[in-house]
């Protein structure tokens, strides 16, 4: 177990607790026809959160830390991985569906140690055209399409 | 015989074909998902459940929740069953309930006798999947008929039982696990109250009005969490695959199973009924039953077929039990079923007493899909054994972008909003780095499909009592259940204090 992430993490969780706690005060404390308001599960809730957090960091003193494994974390694939993503779903609306999944999949692949560009780009565009054309026009579904600046 | 009756309109709806291309589809894919290294049951039903949703879009709503749920419920026992592949051929298992079939299968596969194991795990798994069915077609009604006496106190304390139980069993700290179950308690109070009209927690941010989707949270914390897990640690090396030469078990073979598929099936299913203690606990408890079982426990461990066949049947009687709690009282034992609660409640349809009256289609559909589903897993897997053990040389490089790409596909599809794709991004890290921490995430889960039914039904209970909390002792079957599940936290807290071994259940 990690007790730097048990502790940061308990802290959260009871801050958590507190902003539902303290933001439930705001909500009106009774429904029509009943005594009972909106506000007391989550009030209730916040308060049982921020109990249990200071249990787990009350029991952060109590183990001791375990050795932890010699994984090595591949921390920079990890986070390009993590940005493509980002791009791509931010992205993904103003360019369309088919532009941005092919260039996220072709980053995707590379990223993740593919050796060739031809078959990275080959499936990239298999899946991104192939879901596009299944989805939208088979399916009638709904995917953001070209972006009209292309004029198709 | 009442149920018989039912059973066979069940069998018209799941033989029509469109619902057996979805079974088969669904039992394919859940085979290859369970297959696959790094997805389980659980990311699996999560990845492909926005994927039904859109499948499904030309149905009406009542058919299109049969349809996807017979998909949806074919992935799930498709995946538990692929599972064991990977447990015998790499001695990887594939999801938590097949890490005791490595145990003997991989010593199996090493003596040649691989095919002999993936065949008896087919048939073993076969076999449970008959006898939950068969179960399950009995018990439903008249459970339904008992719950449908309930009132809101009594279901309040029952699905407070429920999230006792799955947070007492949850994971290595019970303590985490309760953290889990509230956050995802108070998750899903963002929103507009359903009962007042009231927001709450929204902030006048337009996409939070509808609350947190369930799908999109699921989806990031199980598909996602688990994909940027391999991303950071997979090594790259690529390990040993054994090949399969004969398929079909010896005459021997399968006398010395029978047994153990029995009892591993039986085992399994009353396991599987519990909330809480799903597959994985099933399958321990079974290979422990057969050991002191055995004549000869010396050859547990050693490639005893026993010790293959009796987990696998367990694993997937297991399975088919935990959906009786489902569908007849509305709770969610595990974190698959409780995406699948998700799913049908995304239609519309309340899973719980009523579903058996109300979508009639809908429960015996997917009943009887479920036994066509269990034959189908059958023919397709004892000939495809060897096409099952090619998917694992998938190249990771191609596989984990693409489940990334189906996992944005599958949200966007279904919600059609940049901020849930960033909430499903925010979900898959949080996912990983809670998973990674030994903070269970089915409890999040389970907690955020409840949440507005234990909230609606302990308001509606305190209002009939004025707002006096003693209602919901003073009702006798509530004060039942709220007993066990302080039992259920207690007793594992005591055993633990005590310096036992609890056997905790891990995320299946």
């Amino acid at each position: 177990m990690n007790k730097t992430f048990d502790r940061t993490s308990s802290i959260l969780f009871a801050l958590i607790g507190a902003l539902f706690v303290a933001e439930s005060r705001n909500i009106s404390t009774s429904a029509y026809g009943s005594e009972v308001g909106p506000n007391l599960f989550p009030m209730g809730l916040g308060i049982i959160l921020i109990l249990l957090s200071l249990r787990l960091f009350w029991e952060t003193f109590r183990y001791r830390e375990s050795v932890t494994s010699a994984v090595v974390l591949r921390h920079k694939r990890f986070l390009l991985m993590l940005l493509a993503t980002v791009l791509y779903a931010w992205f993904l609306e103003d360019i369309g569906y088919v532009i941005s999944t092919f260039f996220f999949l072709l980053a995707g692949f590379r990223l993740m140690g593919s050796a060739s560009w031809w078959k990275s780009a080959a499936v990239a565009l298999a899946f991104s055209g192939g879901v596009y054309a299944v989805y939208v026009h088979i399916l009638k579904g709904t995917l953001p399409g070209f972006p009209t600046w292309l004029g198709l | 015989m009442e149920a018989l009756q039912y059973l066979a309109d069940g069998f018209t709806i799941a033989l029509q074909w469109h619902n057996l291309v979805y079974a088969f589809v669904g039992v394919l894919i859940g085979t290859s998902v369970g297959v696959l290294p790094g997805i389980g049951p659980m990311s699996g039903v999560a990845l492909l459940l926005p994927v039904t949703a859109s499948l499904t879009n030309g149905l009406s709503p009542e058919q299109a929740a049969a349809s996807a749920l017979i998909l949806l419920a074919g992935v799930y026992y498709g995946a538990m069953y692929g599972g064991s592949t990977t447990s015998i051929l790499l001695n990887t298992p594939g999801e938590s309930s097949s890490v005791v079939t490595t145990l003997d299968g991989y010593q199996m596969a090493r003596q040649g006798r691989a095919g002999a194991a993936l065949s008896i795990a087919a048939i073993g798994s076969f076999v449970a999947g008959i006898v939950a069915l068969v179960a399950l077609v009995f018990l439903a009604q008249p459970l339904s008929e008992v719950a449908l006496t309930f009132g809101p106190a009594e279901y309040f304390s029952l699905m407070i039982l429920g999230l006792c139980a799955v947070s007492g069993l949850g994971g290595k700290s019970m303590t985490k696990a309760l953290i889990m179950t509230v956050f995802g308690l108070l998750l899903a109070t963002i929103g507009i109250d359903n009962v007042s009209g009231v927001a709450r927690f929204t902030y006048d941010i337009p996409d939070l009005y509808q609350g947190l989707e369930f799908l999109t949270i699921a989806v990031g914390l199980f598909a996602l969490g688990e994909v940027f897990k391999t991303i950071l640690e997979a090594d790259g090396t690529e390990a040993q695959l054994i090949k399969v030469d004969r398929i079909l078990p010896t005459k021997a073979d399968l006398k010395r199973s029978a047994a153990p598929i029995a009892r591993g099936s039986l085992l399994g299913f009353f396991i599987g009924l519990l909330p809480g203690a799903g597959a994985t606990l099933a399958s321990f408890f079974s290979y422990i039953v057969e050991k002191k079982v055995s004549r000869q426990p010396e050859r547990f461990g050693k490639g005893a077929i026993e010790g293959v066949a009796a987990p696998e049947s367990a694993n997937n009687a297991a399975s088919g039990g935990a959906m009786i709690p489902l569908l007849t009282l509305g709770i969610p034992g595990s974190g698959t079923t409780a995406i699948l609660m998700g799913a049908l409640l995304m239609y519309n349809v309340q899973p719980g007493p009523l579903l058996f009256s109300d979508h009639p289609q809908v429960a015996w559909g997917l009943i009887a899909s479920m036994f066509i589903g269990n034959v189908m897993l059958l023919i397709l897997n004892l000939p495809l054994v060897k096409v099952f053990a090619k998917i694992i040389e998938t190249p990771p490089q191609y596989l984990i972008p693409l489940i990334i790409a189906i996992s944005v596909f599958g949200v966007y599809a279904v919600q059609i909003s940049t901020f849930d794709l960033m909430l499903l991004i925010a979900c898959g890290v949080a996912g990983y780095l809670l998973a990674k921490n030994d903070f269970p995430l089915a409890p999040l889960v389970l907690g955020l499909v409840l949440g507005p039914m234990i909230e609606n039904n302990m308001r509606r209970a305190l209002t009939t009592s004025n707002g006096d909390f003693l209602i919901f002792l003073q009702k006798p079957l509530s004060a039942i259940f709220l007993a066990c599940a302080l039992l259920w936290l207690v007793v594992p807290m005591i055993l633990k204090l005590r310096g036992r071994q609890v056997v905790v259940n891990e995320e299946a």
